[in-house]
C-alpha cells in the first residue's frame, strides 16, 4: 500500500513538471517578453513605474537570458509563493485566489457531494428497476441534465426563486450580511445562497453519475458470484449492496478526481449569471485581458488541485479494491 | 408413463405428496421452464423428469443449449429474470418434510435456507464464482453463517477445516486470499469447499471441468469422488463430457431440446444405447477416456429454440425417422429394461396413436 502512494507521487512529478511547462508558455504566450507587455499593461492605466521596477523584475525573471533560465527563475518564484501582479485587479496575484478559492472550493465540494447523494441512489435504482417507468423517467431527466447548459439552468433558478421567494439570489451572501464577520449568522445566510448554485453545478454530474452507475451495476448484476452468493442462500438485499454494488462503485471513486474540475468549470457561467464571488470569472476576465500572471497562476492551482483529487480517489480506491492493491 | 406425458401447463397448486418419493432425496417431474421474450417463448426444458436418491450420482449430458443448466437454475430456482417454471414439480425431502420447490416463492425463506445448506451447486467458472473484492474466506464463512447459528471464530475455523478437506495447501492462510492470487487448481478446490461448506445433502455440479486444463479437470473428478465418499451426499454432474459421466456417475439422463430423450444406468445407456440420439453421441465418440472426450456434433443442426420441431424434437436429424408418425406426435417414455427409458417410437408408443 505504502509502495502504491509513493510510487503515484512518483508519477505526479513529471506530471506536475508538465503543467508549470504549459503555464509558462502561456505567459510568454503574448507578443514580446511578458514584462514588457505587463508594464505596457500597467501604463495603459495610467501608472507610473519606475525603471527601478522595470530592472528588477528583468532580473527576477531572467529575461535577455536563455529560455530555460528564465523558466527556472519563474517556477522558483511561483513556488516561494510570488505569483505575480494582476494589472486588472492591482493587487497581488496571491491575495487574489486566497480571497476567490474558498468560495469556489465550497460550491465545488458542496456540488460533489451532492452529486453523489443524487446520482448513486438513481443510479441504482435505475439499474435494479431496469425498464420501469422509474428507469425510463430518470433517463430522459437525466439526458435533458446533461444537454441543459448551466447558465440557462442558473437563469431558470434564479427566475423561480425570484417567483416563489421574492428574493434576488445573487451573491453568495444577502447583502446585509455581506460585510458582517463570519459567524453562525453568516454562515446560515450562506448555507440558503448556496444550495442553488451548487446544484446547478452538479447537474451535468448527477446526469452523468446516474448512467455510469447504472451502466455499472447492470455489468455486474448478471456475473457469476452474484448468482453464486444467490445460490448460497445470501439475501437479496445483501446480494445488491454487499457484492455488485461495491464493485460498481469502484469507478466511480476514481471519478472525483476528475469531476472536481469539471465542477470548476461548470461554475464559470453559473458564477458569472448568479454573481457569485468565485475564481471563475476571475479566469475567465483575465483570460479575456491577458492578465497573464493571473491566468497561468490560476491554470496551474486548478491542474494541481486535479492531480492531488486523482491521487486521493487512486488511494481511496486501492482501499476499497483489493485488486488493485494486488496489482503493485 | 402416461402420467408423465400428460405434461400440465399450470403449476400444480395442490400439496406435494410423500406417495411416490421412494426414498428419493430429489423428484424432478414433468419439469417445464420457458424463457419468456420479446422474439418468442424458448422452451428450455419442456416436460423432465427424474429421481435421485441420497448419495447417488446421477449424470445430465447433451448437446450445448439442451436444456441442462436451466434444469439445475429451475431447482435452485435461481433462473434469470424471464424464465419461469410453467409446470411441473420439484420435489425436495427434507428431513421429514416434502417441499415442492417448484411452487415456492423464489427468493422467499424456504428456498434460501435449502440454498447453500441442502442444496449446493458448482459452476463452470472457478475465477468468476468468488467476488473478486473479498477473501475466499469471507464468502464460505457468509455461507457458514447464514446457515448455521455459529460465531465468526467457529466459521472461521469449519472454513479452515473446509478448505484443508479439499486439498488446499495452507488453509489458514488461502482462507484470507483473493481468488486473482490463487491457481487455477486452487481456485478450483477453493469453489468446491464454498459449495460444501454447509455439507449439503445434494451437489449439482454444472460442467465443473469444462473451464480447466486436462490436469486439473482429472484432480477435480478425485476430488469430487474423495468428497463424496466422505461425506455422502448425491450430486447432479452435468457435463459435456461422456468420459466424465462413465467415469464418475451410477445413472445418467440424456437430453435433447429441453426433453429428456434417455435415461438408465451407465451400462445401459453406454452399451445399450436405445434413442437414436444417444446413439449418434456415442458414435461420435472414438474412446472413452475423461477430459479428452467431448460430444461432437451430430450430423445436421441443431434447431433454432424459437422454432421448435412438432412432434419428435429430434426428427430434423434422426436417421430411424418414420415418416408421418415422428413429425406428428411426440413419443412418449417407454421402458426397455428396468430403469431403462426411452422416448422413441421405435420402442413403442405408436399403438397408443390411434
Ligand atoms: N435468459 C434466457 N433467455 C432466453 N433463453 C434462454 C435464457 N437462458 C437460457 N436460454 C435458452 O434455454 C435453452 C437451454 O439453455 P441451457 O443454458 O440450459 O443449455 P445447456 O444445456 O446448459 O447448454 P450448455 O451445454 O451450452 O451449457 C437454450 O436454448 C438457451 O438459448
Ligand atoms: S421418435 Fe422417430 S424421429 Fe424421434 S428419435 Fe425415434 S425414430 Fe427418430
Ligand atoms: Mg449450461
Amino acid at each position: 500500500m505504502l509502495i502504491y502512494i509513493l510510487r503515484r507521487l512518483l508519477v505526479m512529478i513529471p506530471v506536475t513538471i508538465l503543467i508549470s511547462i504549459i503555464g509558462f508558455i502561456i505567459i510568454q504566450a503574448p507578443p514580446g517578453d511578458f514584462v514588457s507587455s505587463y508594464i505596457a499593461g500597467l501604463e495603459a492605466q495610467g501608472d507610473i513605474i519606475e525603471p527601478e521596477l522595470i530592472d528588477s523584475l528583468r532580473a527576477r525573471y531572467g529575461l535577455g537570458e536563455p529560455i530555460y533560465v528564465q523558466y527556472f527563475k519563474w517556477v522558483s518564484s511561483f513556488i516561494e509563493g510570488d505569483l505575480g501582479y494582476s494589472m486588472i485587479y492591482r493587487e497581488p496575484v496571491v491575495d487574489i485566489i486566497a480571497q476567490r478559492l474558498p468560495s469556489s472550493f465550497t460550491i465545488s465540494l458542496l456540488s460533489l457531494i451532492l452529486v453523489f447523494v443524487i446520482g448513486i441512489p438513481i443510479g441504482i435504482l435505475s439499474a435494479t428497476k431496469q425498464y420501469s417507468l422509474a428507469d425510463y423517467s430518470f433517463t430522459v431527466v437525466g439526458f435533458l441534465g446533461v444537454a441543459t447548459p448551466n447558465f440557462l439552468l442558473a437563469l431558470v433558478g434564479l427566475w423561480l426563486l425570484f417567483k416563489w421567494t421574492g428574493t434576488v439570489a445573487i451573491g453568495l451572501y444577502s447583502p446585509e450580511m455581506q460585510n458582517a464577520p463570519f459567524g453562525l449568522a453568516k454562515f446560515l445566510d450562506l448555507v440558503g445562497h448556496i444550495w442553488l448554485p451548487a446544484l446547478i453545478v452538479g447537474t451535468a454530474g448527477t446526469a452523468e453519475l446516474i448512467r455510469t452507475m447504472r451502466a455499472n451495476l447492470l455489468d455486474e448484476l448478471p456475473k457469476q458470484y452474484v448468482t453464486v452468493a444467490r445460490a448460497r442462500g445470501v439475501k437479496p438485499t445483501k446480494l445488491l449492496y454487499k457484492y455488485p454494488l461495491r464493485i460498481a462503485i469502484n469507478p466511480v471513486i476514481s471519478t472525483v478526481g476528475w469531476l472536481l474540475p469539471v465542477l470548476v468549470e461548470g461554475e464559470v457561467l453559473v458564477s458569472l449569471v448568479l454573481g457569485l464571488p468565485t475564481i471563475a470569472p476571475v479566469l475567465l476576465d483575465s483570460l479575456m485581458q491577458q492578465d497573464m500572471f493571473l491566468a497561468t497562476s490560476i491554470i496551474m492551482i486548478l491542474g494541481i488541485l486535479t492531480l492531488v483529487g486523482t491521487l486521493l480517489s487512486d488511494i481511496l480506491l486501492a482501499i476499497v479494491d483489493p485488486r488493485i492493491r494486488g496489482a503493485v | 408413463m402416461t402420467e408423465i406425458q400428460s405434461g400440465g401447463t399450470a403449476i400444480d397448486e395442490m400439496a406435494p405428496s410423500t406417495e411416490g418419493m421412494n426414498g428419493s432425496l430429489l423428484s424432478v417431474r414433468d419439469l417445464q421452464t420457458h424463457f419468456f421474450s420479446r422474439e418468442g417463448v424458448v422452451k428450455a426444458v419442456d416436460g423432465v423428469s427424474f429421481d435421485i436418491k441420497p448419495g447417488e450420482i446421477l449424470g445430465i449430458a447433451g448437446e450445448s443449449g439442451c436444456g441442462k443448466s436451466v434444469t439445475s437454475q429451475s431447482i435452485l430456482r435461481i433462473l434469470p429474470k424471464n424464465g419461469k417454471i410453467v409446470g411441473g414439480e420439484i420435489l425436495f425431502q427434507n428431513e421429514d418434510r416434502l417441499i415442492d420447490l417448484a411452487t415456492e416463492d423464489a427468493d422467499g425463506r424456504v428456498l434460501r435456507d435449502i440454498r447453500g445448506k441442502d442444496i449446493a451447486m458448482i459452476f463452470q467458472e472457478p475465477m468468476s464464482a468468488f467476488s473478486p473484492v473479498h477473501t475466499v474466506g469471507d464468502q464460505i464463512i457468509e455461507t457458514i453463517r447464514i446457515h448455521q447459528e455459529v460465531s465468526k471464530e467457529e466459521a472461521h475455523d469449519q472454513a479452515i477445516e473446509m478448505l484443508r478437506r479439499v486439498g488446499m495447501p495452507n488453509p489458514a492462510r488461502n482462507i484470507d486470499e483473493y481468488t486473482f492470487n490463487l491457481s487455477g487448481g486452487m481456485r478450483q478446490r477453493a469453489m468446491v469447499a464454498l459449495s460444501l461448506s454447509c455439507r449439503p445433502k445434494l451437489l449439482i455440479a454444472d460442467e465443473p471441468t469444462t473451464a480447466v486444463d486436462v490436469t486439473i479437470q482429472a484432480q477435480m473428478l478425485e476430488l469430487l469422488r474423495d468428497i463424496q465418499a466422505d461425506l455422502g451426499m448425491a450430486i447432479i454432474m452435468i457435463t459435456h463430457d461422456l468420459g466424465v459421466i462413465a467415469e464418475l456417475t451410477d445413472r445418467v439422463m440424456i437430453m435433447y431440446l429441453g426433453k429428456e430423450v434417455e435415461h438408465g444406468t451407465v451400462e445401459d445407456v453406454f452399451h445399450r444405447p436405445q434413442h437414436p440420439y444417444t446413439r449418434g453421441l456415442l458414435a461420435s465418440i472414438p474412446k472413452m477416456e475423461p477430459g479428452r472426450v467431448e460430444i461432437e456434433p451430430i450430423e445436421g443442426v441443431v434447431p433454432n429454440p424459437y422454432a421448435m420441431p412438432s412432434g419428435c424434437k429430434f426428427h430434423t436429424r434422426c436417421p430411424d425417422f418414420i415418416e408421418g408418425v415422428c413429425e406428428r406426435h411426440e413419443p412418449p417414455l417407454t421402458a426397455v429394461a428396468r430403469g431403462h427409458e426411452v422416448s422413441c417410437f421405435l420402442y413403442g408408443g405408436r399403438e397408443a396413436l390411434e
